[in-house]
């Protein structure tokens, strides 16, 4: 359970990227937060696990204030919560099983990471991991040899090697074709659904968000402008689009299952 | 919204006979009409070429002449000694003549392009610099013709890298001076060494400005075949020195068994005559001829040394310059000196002592080098760590300014400590420019490094900068063969493993 109390974040240029945001995550949804760039998706999935430090605010993770841990207790609370990106993020020179094995760096004693060593156990659930995602065969391949999709199955299993409990997924579909979104997030929900670990993910594409979340919140300006659940996106109003998206965007088409654009 | 053009004020049109006035005062002063027509940054332009132009020429002019006086002799001196001087007069005359009549125009109000008149500009430019910089075609072809003997030593020296040690090959025959009543026995005739045989035996010495001395008839036997053989004199005390005849040293051909036959005259007494009664000499015939086994030569193994010490040079230079320029690149990197206004502070100024560093090249550290440790590799060693340090820490720096966040970011967000996220984020990204840029470095270390011994930084540089002002081309062309070699090698080698790394 994810409980994010009035999170404010302020940058140091006086930029304010979140104002006031409070939502609950119950285990095993798949929650996806929409608005437009800027709007302050991806600064709220970095506060959940530090990346960023909030200005102001809660954020309860089982029980632990994630907001006020340091050091040790923060490594091993980061431990539990994965997180995959838009452009992968992967070590692109090394290769694809080194990546996948850093995922468990938070579990493995300094002394043996720092020589590149991993216990038995460790390699055999990162071959596994890249099993389950269907690329066994490229383990040995360097990070940058593989397509676009390949990657970011990569960096699902470097975070599933985390054994999370809670994967935040910042636009992890976002510089992949529509059909490869389409396989990225079906292998984030079967995670979801198999494995019980509740999803944070930020997109764009409002079929999408249809077709995968269970529940919805939109920000603008860094505010919580919407809640609510996949179906009552079928449902969304003009208004409620406005809020969400900024008086001058359009829908396209009749349907709601299209294209954002920005205005 | 546009507003309404003012209607431009008519222009009294000049009539031709101003516009010809200011053509010809233009064709004395080149700009003066465009400056009239208002055509000002043409008129500048032109002002400013032709003030040039026209000092460059004068002063080449007096360079030609140096001693003469006057307009008229240093005009004509100059054009004999420097024919291409009244090419260019004519082209800058021209070139006035152009400007008025472009000035005529523009007065009349004929809009004119001036392309033509600065395709002249730099056409007079070029011609003037063929001039000022001795520019000479004709020395170029005949210089090449004449040196192509020592070229051809150079491109390929190869007869100098192998030798045979030299041996004496000496008969000789007593005679005594002057004949007493028992002259010496003639020598024998030997089975297999040389020998010389005189008739007679005996003798007198010429003497300067008087009568000449005997003369002596030489047969030898057992010389190398078909080789001169000098005719020379030993004296009662030892001194050994080659016979003059008619100022020229004797020597005589061996025929095809090694023997010859020679008359000669004894030569002068060199020694004061009141050493005894009398004197033993001998004349003798000598060969030197190479016959040893074929082995390398001195110069060969100099050059082989030499170059391994000027390999290990670069190797060491690049290795001194990789443990300082580490710790250097990462205060030269921007990305991780932005924290505050110290360490900005502290950025700027170690860029900045790199950039003066790196402007000097390694010649001129090579010699400051030599003034602190003295002429040797260690001095070259010295220069080319010094400029190893500022260019590889320029870089490194900026290999670690380019390296990618989204990694160090993902890595952290697994729960890796700070350790874990430079060995698996941070590392990996900067181990391959970093291997890249070293190899590269050492690949330029070694190039630097032959012609570092020029300035007495050692190594190969050294040895060819000596040969070549010894002359000993064939000498220098082995060095430059080998630096040729190497920097080839190496250059093939360093791409290859570059490759491998990016």
């Amino acid at each position: 359970m994810l409980e994010v109390h009035n999170l404010t974040k302020i940058y140091d240029d006086g930029t304010v990227a979140l104002r006031d945001v409070s939502f609950k995550l119950p285990d095993g949804e798949f929650m996806v937060v929409i608005g437009l760039s800027g709007s302050g998706k991806s600064t709220l999935l970095r506060c959940i696990n530090r990346l960023i430090d909030p200005t102001e605010g809660e954020i309860i993770w089982n029980g632990i204030d994630l907001a006020k841990l340091k050091g040790k207790e923060l490594r091993e609370t980061r431990r539990s919560i994965g997180m995959i990106f838009q452009h992968f993020n992967l070590v692109k020179r090394s290769s694809v099983l080194t990546n996948v094995l850093a995922g468990r760096l938070g579990y493995t004693p300094i002394r043996l990471s720092v020589m590149g060593r991993f216990s038995k156990g460790d390699m055999k659930l990162a071959h596994q991991a890249l099993e389950r995602l269907g690329i066994p065969e490229q383990a040995s391949k360097r990070a940058d040899e593989l397509s676009g999709g390949q990657q970011q199955r990569v960096g699902i299993a470097r975070a599933l090697m985390q054994q999370p409990k809670l994967i935040l997924a910042d636009e992890p579909v976002a510089s992949l074709d529509p059909v490869l979104a389409h396989s990225i997030l079906q292998q984030l929900e079967r995670l979801n659904r198999e494995d019980r670990i509740s999803i944070l993910c930020s997109l764009h594409y409002l079929d999408l968000v249809q077709r995968y979340a269970t529940t919805v919140i939109g920000l603008h300006e860094g505010r919580i402008v919407y809640r609510g659940s996949a179906r009552d996106i079928r449902a969304m109003t003009d208004a409620e689009f406005k809020d969400i998206y900024g008086q001058e965007a359009e829908r396209v088409g009749e349907s709601i299952g299209g294209i954002i654009q920005d205005a | 919204m546009i507003e309404p053009k003012p209607s431009p004020p008519i222009q009294p049109r000049p009539n031709p006979i101003q516009a010809i006035v200011v053509a010809i005062l233009t064709f004395f002063l080149p700009g003066l009409g465009q400056l009239f027509a208002r055509k000002i940054r043409r008129a500048l332009l032109m002002l400013a070429s032709y003030a040039t132009i026209g000092g460059l020429i004068v002063w080449r002019f007096v360079e030609a002449a140096p001693r003469d006086t006057g307009f008229v002799p240093i005009f004509l001196k100059g054009i004999r000694l420097e024919p291409m001087l009244l090419f260019i007069l004519i082209l800058a005359i021209i070139f006035m003549i152009l400007a008025s009549i472009d000035a005529y125009f523009l007065i009349r109000g004929v809009e004119r392009n001036a392309a033509g008149l600065f395709i002249l500009i730099a056409v007079l430019f070029f011609f003037l610099g063929w001039q000022l910089s001795d520019i000479n075609l004709v020395r170029f072809i005949t210089g090449l013709d004449e040196g192509r003997y020592r070229l051809s030593q150079v491109m390929w020296p190869w007869s100098r890298a192998i030798e045979r040690p030299e041996e004496l090959i000496r008969g000789e025959a007593i005679i005594e001076i002057p004949c007493s009543e028992n002259p010496p026995a003639q020598s024998e005739i030997l089975p297999d060494e040389a020998y010389v045989i005189s008739d007679p035996t005996c003798g007198v010495l010429s003497v300067q400005q008087g009568p000449e001395g005997s003369p002596l008839h030489l047969i030898g036997g057992n010389f190398i075949p078909n080789m001169e053989v000098d005719i020379m004199w030993e004296d009662p005390i030892g001194n050994e020195f080659r016979q003059r005849q008619g100022g020229e040293y004797i020597s005589v051909m061996s025929d095809d068994e090694g023997g010859f036959e020679i008359d000669i005259i004894m030569p002068y007494r060199l020694l004061p005559t009141d050493v005894g009664e009398f004197q033993y000499w001998a004349v003798f015939g000598q060969q030197v001829a190479s016959l040893g086994e074929a082995q390398a030569s001195t110069e060969l193994k100099l050059a082989i040394s030499h170059m391994i010490e000027t390999i290990f040079l670069g190797m060491m230079a690049t290795c001194f310059g990789i443990v300082f320029s580490v710790p250097i690149s990462f205060l030269a990197a921007r990305n991780l000196m932005s924290a505050s206004w110290i360490t900005v502070i502290i950025y700027y100024l170690v860029r900045g002592v790199l950039n003066i560093v790196r402007s000097i090249e390694p010649l001129i550290w090579a010699v400051i080098a030599t003034i602190i440790v003295g002429l040797g590799p260690f001095a070259g060693i010295l220069a080319l760590t010094v400029h190893s340090i500022a260019a590889l820490g320029k870089l490194y720096s900026e290999a670690i300014e380019s390296i990618d966040p989204g990694p160090i970011e993902a890595i952290q967000a697994t729960g890796a400590n700070w350790l874990q996220t430079v060995v698996y984020g941070v590392i990996p990204q900067i181990i391959p420019p970093f291997v890249s840029f070293t190899i590269y470095r050492w690949d330029i270390n070694v190039r630097m490094s032959t012609i570092i011994g020029m300035v007495g930084g050692g190594g190969i540089g050294f040895l060819l900068y000596q040969w070549i002002k010894l002359l000993d081309y064939r000498a220098a062309g082995i060095a430059v063969w080998f630096i040729a070699i190497t920097v080839a090698i190496l250059d093939f080698v360093s791409a290859e493993i570059r490759k491998r790394f990016v």
